[in-house]
């Protein structure tokens, strides 16, 4: 017999105790899991959305809450283009609207020269034509919600749109979005002259990170974002789901190792003279106590593992949401489970700390005494 | 026997309740190398102290108890000690409910360091020895009283212990099983060798020992000859 299979025997004495311990902890794990893959797959995302069209890095507006919400004149757009190093700076406006069942479809102004010089995998159709206007390039993912092909109309935002292509894209944003030709979509918004952000490619051979100094330098209510960490400063949604993950995590952390801790003590009150015999035939009051940590840890592991399966089944349980669908695809990096393992095994161990004391802080005598 | 005393007792005090009770009040005792000696007294007189002191399972107030080159009054690593050197069976088997016969036979090895199959082995070789072989697969419920305080003497011999404690371990017993775990403790140390210091209210159980150490308020008040005293056992049941 070795100490793991007397550690698992004394979970099962009380099954009923230890199913709803596990359960509890368990539902804990499972919203780590879950806000973990969904905060995974939106800075996944936002990775795409930064190099969009192989772009080294963004131009934004200072201090936005929210990247939709970012504004840069076709001056300053100018003039990041006609910076030296730059090879490609491509104005892109963003105009979240209600499409079908999508109540976020992102229309992406583009000019369609640019468009042209970096453009998406086309999988039907072709790319937008030079000075059309009520074209459209749908993601696939939005081609197949609204059933539309090359030679089909679409209405996004009350505007009849000639469907000429359809593209992939690895970013579920735009694989769920479309492109449209850039003064159309400034029209459908009231903003003339204006895009949301400027993707910057620089030229080989230059540091992107000199250029984004300089454009930071040189203009100063714009920003530049080249990595995900940086996403901050232009929205504030990754900062919140962040805080709110660890809020989260801190919640299941905390309400885990309660529950741990109640179950620990009760089993420790009840086995008090058990332990009081272990001493007696010569137990150390380490192993005793590594006893009861180990038996709450294997309890919580128990638990991340069902907590993990069901933080994986509820994100893809909420991927059948449509409209959830076209703005989200959970990331279950092996990240997320190392996590869940250590916060379970962190919340077994805090949890026993106080009952495996308790275990041990009484003498063999007291123990065997006790009834 | 050897001339070194295994166990050695000097006015060893100790008190409970804050004083209020005086369970051994300058106990002295002596028992030597491989000897047989019974403890006996009338209730609260103080024998299971004595016995839970030798056995380190509490420290004395003051005195000296010297265990196989221990001091228990000093002793810092008790659990250390216990694990070595003393095997103990209670008057009610104290098994753990959840473990089979076999298990509860290993428990004293963990500290050993000895590996799971070893265990198994010696386990295995210590409940032959106490004759229950055919049922280490059964767990304390599924045992008579008689089989569990075998089981608990399988156990209490799993550290190859240098004393052999025994606190009335046949008090819950009826006088057939009884009989039987008596004879077992005393092949066992006849085999072994194992010094075994046994408290017990019987005198026909008493009879049996080396010497009879017999108690009064916390101190030795008499030590017997076990001829005079299985003269008395008999003359008694005559």
């Amino acid at each position: 017999m070795s100490f793991l299979s007397l550690a698992s025997r004394n979970l099962f004495r009380q099954r009923m105790r230890t199913a709803l311990t596990v359960v509890g902890i368990a539902v804990g794990i499972s919203i780590v899991v879950a806000l973990g893959a969904i905060t995974g797959g939106t800075r996944q995302t936002v990775g795409g959305w930064l190099h969009l069209g192989g772009a080294d890095f963004i131009a934004a507006r200072r201090g936005s809450a929210d990247f939709s919400f970012s504004t840069v004149t076709e001056k300053e757009w100018s003039e990041v283009a006609a910076m030296s190093g730059v090879r490609r700076a491509t104005g892109i406006l963003m105009r979240v609207t209600r499409h079908g069942s999508n109540p976020y479809f992102v229309l992406m102004g583009i000019r369609p020269a640019q468009l042209a010089q970096a453009p998406p995998e086309l999988v039907s159709g072709r790319l937008l034509a030079r000075g059309a206007r009520d074209e459209v390039l749908l993601g696939s993912s939005a081609a197949s919600s609204a059933g539309a092909q090359p030679g089909s109309y679409v209405t996004i935002d009350d505007k009849r749109f000639h469907v000429v292509g359809v593209y992939r894209s690895d970013d579920v944003i735009a694989n769920n979005g479309a492109y449209a030709p850039l003064a159309t979509v400034q029209a459908l918004g009231r903003s003339p002259g204006l895009v949301t952000s400027v993707f910057v490619t620089v030229a080989p051979g230059v540091d992107p990170r000199a250029i984004a100094a300089r454009v930071e330098e040189t203009m100063p209510t714009l920003t530049t974002v080249s990595s995900v960490d940086d996403w901050g400063k232009v929205d504030q949604g990754i900062r919140i789901m962040d805080a709110l993950n660890l809020a989260v995590t801190v919640l299941a952390f905390g309400l885990g190792a309660v529950a741990v801790m109640n179950t620990m003590i009760m089993a420790v009150f009840e086995r008090t003279r058990e332990f009081g015999i272990l001493r007696a035939v010569g137990w150390r009051g380490s192993r005793i106590m590594r006893l009861v940590l180990f038996e709450a840890v294997l309890l919580c592991l128990v638990a991340a593992i069902i907590g993990t399966a069901l933080g994986v089944l509820a994100t893809r349980a909420v991927l059948l949401i449509e409209a959830v669908r076209g703005i989200l695809e959970p990331a279950y990096s092996p990240g997320i489970f190392v996590r869940a393992v250590l916060i379970a095994s962190a919340v077994g161990i805090v949890g026993a700390l106080y009952p495996a004391y308790r275990a041990v802080h009484l003498s063999p005598m007291e123990a065997l005494r006790h009834e | 026997m050897s001339d070194l005393p295994a166990i050695r007792c000097v006015d060893v005090v100790k008190t409970y309740e804050e004083g209020r009770i005086r369970a051994l009040n300058g106990m002295d005792l002596a028992v030597q190398t491989g000897e047989f000696v019974a403890v006996v007294g009338p209730s609260g007189c103080g024998k299971s102290t004595l016995l839970h002191l030798i056995a380190a399972l509490d420290r004395p107030d003051s005195g000296e108890i010297e265990v196989a080159g221990h001091d228990l009054a000093h002793e810092r690593r008790l659990d250390h000690y216990r694990a070595r050197h003393v095997g103990m069976v209670f008057q009610l088997h104290n098994l753990l409910p959840t473990l089979n016969a076999l298990e509860n036979v290993q428990m004293p090895m963990f500290e050993l360091g000895i590996g799971a199959s070893e265990r198994r082995e010696r386990a295995r070789h210590l409940l032959d020895l106490v004759g229950l072989r055919e049922r280490e697969r059964n767990r304390p419920t599924q045992l008579s009283g008689g089989e569990r305080q075998r089981v608990a003497i399988g156990r209490a011999l799993a550290n190859e212990p240098t004393i052999l404690l025994a606190d009335e371990p046949t008090g819950s017993l009826d006088s057939d099983a009884g009989r039987s775990v008596l004879d077992l403790l005393e092949q066992i140390r006849a085999e072994s060798k194992t010094t075994l210091v046994l408290v017990t209210h019987d005198p026909a159980i008493a009879a049996r020992a080396d010497r009879i150490v017999r108690m009064l308020d916390g101190r030795v008040n008499q030590q017997a000859n076990p001829h005079t005293a299985r003269r008395a056992v008999a003359l008694a049941s005559a």
